[in-house]
């Protein structure tokens, strides 16, 4: 809906440490904690930082974003450390099932149906209810939509809501796979997300999907390619691409050049 | 000195309060422990960083969040040229022998580094600065982290993330606190020229500068590299102050911690960027006293908290973003500030409307070839969304003539005078200039060729002075500040809006603001004028009055004028032929009064069969 | 029902709307006409609320509107359908009628709109976005009179589409008067208003000029000259 966010990495992060903190706690039960605290955090940034800069100018949001990602990563490592903690796989996780023959561990399995779920929430949300249908008429056109009845504080603190609880879901993912969580961890997320909605152009998801697939696939290809002297320069090569894609469409990939007129 | 645009005074104001606090603070640190001139020399370094970035942002209203890459590099620049070749040995073994063994005296690496950076910018800037609007802070972002990663990694050559030791200690208080000086005067100098006001013209409306003349891309990068130098000087000083340098050193803190020091001093101003610096110097290092539990001021200790600066600053930002965003100093210099105070008694309402005089034609103004050249749109057809917006419509205008286009809601005039000027791009047909093809050049090439355009909405530059306003329109199509402020008081007096020269554009009444519009576009100095409804929001009189003064400008610059009204009053006074558009299609052709009566034109502003015309 | 009282408005820093007084009782249907600029739509978007006034009162049924946000208004009995359509491009026709639907009645209320407008009925579940401009107009009237409102705005309904598009709206918006709907109609087509309306009122210049039934207004050169300036 037009709103950039420096703090998304730390929505991410956030609950990631929640996980951390409830490390004895059953797996089932701390997820959730990290949840709501995700969703929580999305809905309480909503209405004290972005409400009020909601109609300034989108370099005042951005700046906003970045002080409040700020404020949030400092508790953290104040609260906690600045270094990354390990968090221990849950038992259950860290075995394999065997399905169809093969091996296939766990947490595979969880993230895979844990994915899905989300996709599948989402999709529902979105498609089927009355809040996903004002949602997705207010960003297409937000007065409009206004002038049927829809609650413009009402959609904006769904959507935000709905943010928090997709980063809050990164967040046990990436912790649940790398066993690490360090106050950083939700910034290259957010780069790799600003990165490719600029590759693919801002305002469409199928663009920010392509872009973020892009980084993905040149990451590994890099990886898997590049002489070992240069391994270390990987990621400069890969997030000077949306340079090199700027140059030829400064206006992302998916975007047709020269559109409508620019006033 | 200024050529007018300021008062001595206010110049002499401006450039000495931000001088003064960088002379206090050189003051307060040479009387000061070692510990303590360490502070205020990097302290002193900072500010040049964040004079840098007010050199940009301020000036361009887009938040680059790369500049600091540009004190990387001046910093790393500076650090290897000055290192001695015994330590480049062991901690760049990567390094070119010629690197690696200069030892450069402070002043040579200084220069040398901001050159580097310099190079560094026009490198990057020329991609970064063609992107649109909204994807410069991503870019630029993109950009820090690309320079922390070449620099962490790229151990034979930087010192990986260890960084680099034995930088000799050159920069002190004094020549920090110099160098602190003439980047000030840089950056005030930088925003009071020629090229700083038409930056600034883009920051306040884009579209508004771009009709004049003013290009995009290139006042951008001029403000980069500008913004890029100072950062790099700022980084080769902090450098050599304090003897290591690593990646981290300006990376993310540092950016957030610059930023902020911006932002709370104020964006637009050289006097903020100061204000900023200083203060949150100060309020950083008071914090970290107490994050190490000592007690500062006289405040009692709060134990140890590690974090505390870095969330007060967080919190500090957030608050001026909500509650006062244009900053400490709103944006303003010192002579600006004080001038306000003075004025704050005299009313800016001026309710009264608009006198406007006529002045006897100068020669001066006619310095123009004497080559008849006229403006014709050739079967220009146009749809979007669906709709066929222009169907084959075709206009001529030549010089010294003044056309009426006229017609109902959604006739395709806007739409016109859009692809006339450059800002949309037609389907078919063409647009000449002088019997050569212009269609599809930009808006500024278009202005600089002499074929200037107003807006429906005003469009004004609302933190300029009108003054500043009007001459950007000059210095938009290549005018020196010099000359650019003589057009501009000519063009206020002739338009009866001197007195209003120092009044901020924004605080105008919309009547007014119109006006302001024109007389932007009259500094230009144009061959053809076309002008989107100028009476729209001016009562009968102040009306009459815009007629006269229009009248009298076209005579006197002997341009073509195309007017889009809905005020048929005035168009019939003014206009020597009417032209009629109606849903995309020309419908009448000829004068005002043939015009008025002819029955396709009541019909379509009317309806078919409409009885009225009998009883008139 | 709808009284609005030296209504003065602001837009862009210019004032568009300069103390104008307007009347419609339950079940009229009034148009308003005037040249570009006169501040028709301005008036529509101080009655939806997209646009606060800047002295003055708007009144529906008593209440005052001064303040209320839009989505506010709607929940009234107001439904506007705005200049250009305006249909949510990238959702169903159905979807976009589900919209303007609320609370309990709302399925009910969406099956009948698509009995009275078969066009609708048939394209059901197509996207707006393929409709034709009539159907589109279509849509977005079905659309504001799913929510049952009280009173109908509509600014320039016939705007860019071709006369037989235009016929059969007005047959629509014929049926919609027939059963009672107080409507507003602001357009840019002064033939066809005056005939539709009972009454209309010709703005120019941020305040109403002439008003009066169709045939007093045909007779009167105060119209014509709304237009076309005093020259005439």
């Amino acid at each position: 809906m037009g709103l950039m966010n420096f703090a998304q990495g730390e929505f991410i992060m956030v609950p990631a440490y929640v996980l951390y903190l409830l490390a004895g706690v059953p797996f089932g039960l701390a997820a959730a904690a990290a949840l709501a605290v995700g969703i929580g955090l999305a809905l309480g940034a909503e209405r004290i930082a972005f409400r009020p800069v909601r109609d300034a100018d989108l370099s005042a949001q951005l700046v906003t974003s970045l002080a409040l990602a700020t404020i949030l990563q400092s508790v953290v490592m104040a609260a906690i450390d600045t270094r990354s903690q390990s968090v221990a796989t849950p038992s259950g996780l860290s075995e394999s099932s065997t399905i169809l023959g093969l091996a296939v561990p766990n947490l595979e399995l969880v993230s895979l149906a844990l994915g899905a779920a989300t996709l599948g929430a989402l999709s529902w949300i979105l498609f089927r209810s009355r809040v996903g249908l004002e949602m997705r008429a207010a960003a297409e056109n937000f007065e409009m939509a206004r002038l049927l009845g829809v609650r413009a504080n009402r959609v904006l603190s769904v959507a935000f809501a709905i943010s928090g609880a997709l980063a809050a879901l990164a967040g046990i993912l990436l912790v649940t796979q790398t066993g690490q969580v360090s106050p950083t961890m939700g910034l290259t997320p957010v780069v790799i997300g600003f990165v490719a909605v600029t590759i693919g152009g801002f305002g469409r998801i199928g663009g920010a999907v392509l872009g973020g697939v892009l980084l993905g696939a040149l990451s590994s290809l890099l990886g898997a390619y590049l002489p070992d002297g240069l391994q270390p320069f990987r990621d400069a090569i890969v997030f000077s691409l949306p340079v090199l894609i700027l140059i030829f469409r400064p206006e992302g990939l998916l975007v047709r050049p020269g559109g409508a007129a620019r006033i | 000195m200024h050529g007018g645009l300021h008062s001595p005074g206010t110049v002499a104001v401006s450039a000495a309060a931000p001088l003064a606090l960088v002379g206090l603070t050189v003051a307060i640190g040479a009387s000061g422990s070692p510990s303590l001139q360490g502070t205020v020399a990097i302290a002193l370094c900072n500010l040049i960083i964040v004079l840098g970035l007010q050199v940009f942002i301020g000036n361009s209203g887009v938040y680059s969040f790369g500049q600091l890459g540009f004190a990387m590099a001046g910093g790393y620049l500076a650090a290897l040229l000055t290192v001695p070749a015994s330590f480049s040995a062991f901690q760049t073994p990567g390094l070119p022998a010629l690197l690696s063994e200069a030892q450069l005296d402070p002043l040579a690496a200084t220069l040398i580094a901001v050159a580097g950076s310099v190079l560094l910018a026009l490198l990057v800037g020329l991609p970064l600065m063609r992107t649109s609007t909204l994807a410069i802070p991503i870019s630029t972002f993109a950009f820090l982290i690309v320079a922390y990663n070449v620099l962490a990694n790229w151990d034979a050559v930087t010192g990986g993330s260890g960084g680099l030791v034995a930088i000799p200690t050159s920069t002190s208080v004094t020549s920090a606190g110099l160098w602190a000086g003439m980047a000030v005067l840089a950056a005030l100098a930088f925003k009071w020229s020629a090229s700083g006001y038409r930056l600034q013209a883009t920051r306040e409306d884009e579209a508004a500068a771009r009709s004049l003349g003013v290009r995009l891309m290139g006042e951008r990068m001029v403000g980069f590299v500008l913004s890029a130098a100072l950062c790099g000087l700022g980084g080769a000083l902090a450098a050599q102050q304090s003897g290591v340098l690593t990646p981290n050193a300006f990376y993310f803190a540092a950016t957030v911690t610059t930023l902020t020091m911006l932002v709370v001093g104020g964006v637009r101003s050289v006097l903020g960027a100061t204000v900023g610096a200083l203060a949150i110097t100060v309020v950083v290092e008071t914090l970290r006293g107490f994050e190490e539990g000592h007690r500062v001021f006289g405040l009692p200790s709060l134990g140890e908290t590690p974090g505390l600066a870095a969330i007060g600053l967080g919190v500090i930002l957030l608050a001026v973003m909500i509650g006062r965003p244009s900053g400490l100093t709103g944006g303003r210099e010192a002579g600006e500030l004080l001038r306000r105070r003075r004025e704050s008694c005299s009313s800016s309402a001026r309710g009264h409307g608009v006198r406007l005089t006529s002045i006897p034609r100068e020669g001066a103004h006619l310095d123009r070839g004497t080559k008849r050249q006229e403006l014709v749109a050739d079967g220009v057809s146009l749809a979007f969304g669906g709709l066929q917006v222009l169907r084959d419509v075709s206009l001529v205008l030549r010089p010294g003539e003044r056309l009426g286009l006229i017609g109902p809601n959604g006739a395709g005039k806007t739409t016109l005078v859009n692809v006339i000027s450059g800002f949309q791009r037609a389907d078919a047909g063409s647009v000449y200039l002088g019997g050569g093809n212009v269609s599809g050049h930009s808006p500024a090439r278009l202005a600089r060729a002499g074929l200037v355009r107003s807006f429906q909405a005003a469009l004004p530059f609302e933190q300029l002075s009108c003054l500043e306003s009007v001459a950007v329109g000059a210095m938009g199509t290549g005018a020196g500040r010099r000359r650019a402020v003589g057009e501009a008081r000519a063009v206020l007096t002739r338009l009866g809006l001197l007195e209003l020269s120092a009044e901020r554009a924004g605080s105008l009444p919309a009547g007014s603001q119109r006006l302001l519009g024109i007389a932007r576009a009259l500094a230009t100095r144009p061959r053809y004028l076309l002008l989107d409804e100028p009476a729209a929001g001016l009562n009968d009189q102040e009306g009459a009055e815009l007629v006269e003064a229009l009248r009298d400008v076209v005579a006197d610059f002997d341009c073509g004028l195309l007017l889009i009204e809905h005020d048929i009053n005035l168009v019939t006074e003014l206009c020597t032929r009417v032209q009629v558009l109606d849903q995309g299609r020309t419908v009448a052709l000829g004068s005002p009064e043939a015009v008025q009566r002819d029955p396709a034109v009541i019909e379509s502003y009317l309806g078919s069969g409409y009885p009225a015309v009998a009883g008139a | 029902m709808l009284e609005l009282r030296e209504v003065r408005a602001r837009r862009g820093g210019a004032e568009v709307l300069h103390g104008l007084d307007l009347t419609v009782e339950a079940g009229e249907v009034v148009g308003v006409i005037g040249p570009n600029g006169a501040g028709k739509s301005s008036l529509l978007r101080v009655l939806c609320g997209l646009l606060p006034p800047s002295a003055g009162s708007v009144s529906f049924d008593g209440r005052d509107l001064t303040g209320l946000a839009p989505e506010q208004i709607t929940r009234l009995g107001i439904a506007m359908v705005p200049e250009g359509r305006q249909i949510f491009a990238s959702l169903s026709v159905a979807e976009n009628l589900r919209l303007g639907a609320r609370g309990p009645l709302g399925e009910a209320a969406t099956a009948e709109a698509m009995e009275r407008f078969p066009i609708l009925g048939e394209r059901c579940g197509q996207r707006a976005g393929q409709l034709s401009g009539g159907e589109q107009q279509q849509l977005a009237i079905a659309r504001a009179l799913v929510g049952s409102p009280r009173l109908l705005a509509l600014d320039e309904p016939s705007m860019g589409l071709a006369p037989k598009a235009i016929d059969s709206i007005y047959e629509l918006l014929d049926g919609v008067r027939r059963e009672g709907m107080t409507i507003l109609l602001v357009e840019q087509n002064v033939a066809r208003t005056i005939d539709f309306c009972e009454r209309s009122v010709v703005m120019s210049r941020g305040v109403i000029r002439a008003e009066g039934e169709r045939d007093e207004l045909q007779r009167d050169p105060a119209l014509l000259r709304a237009y076309l300036g005093r020259q005439l």
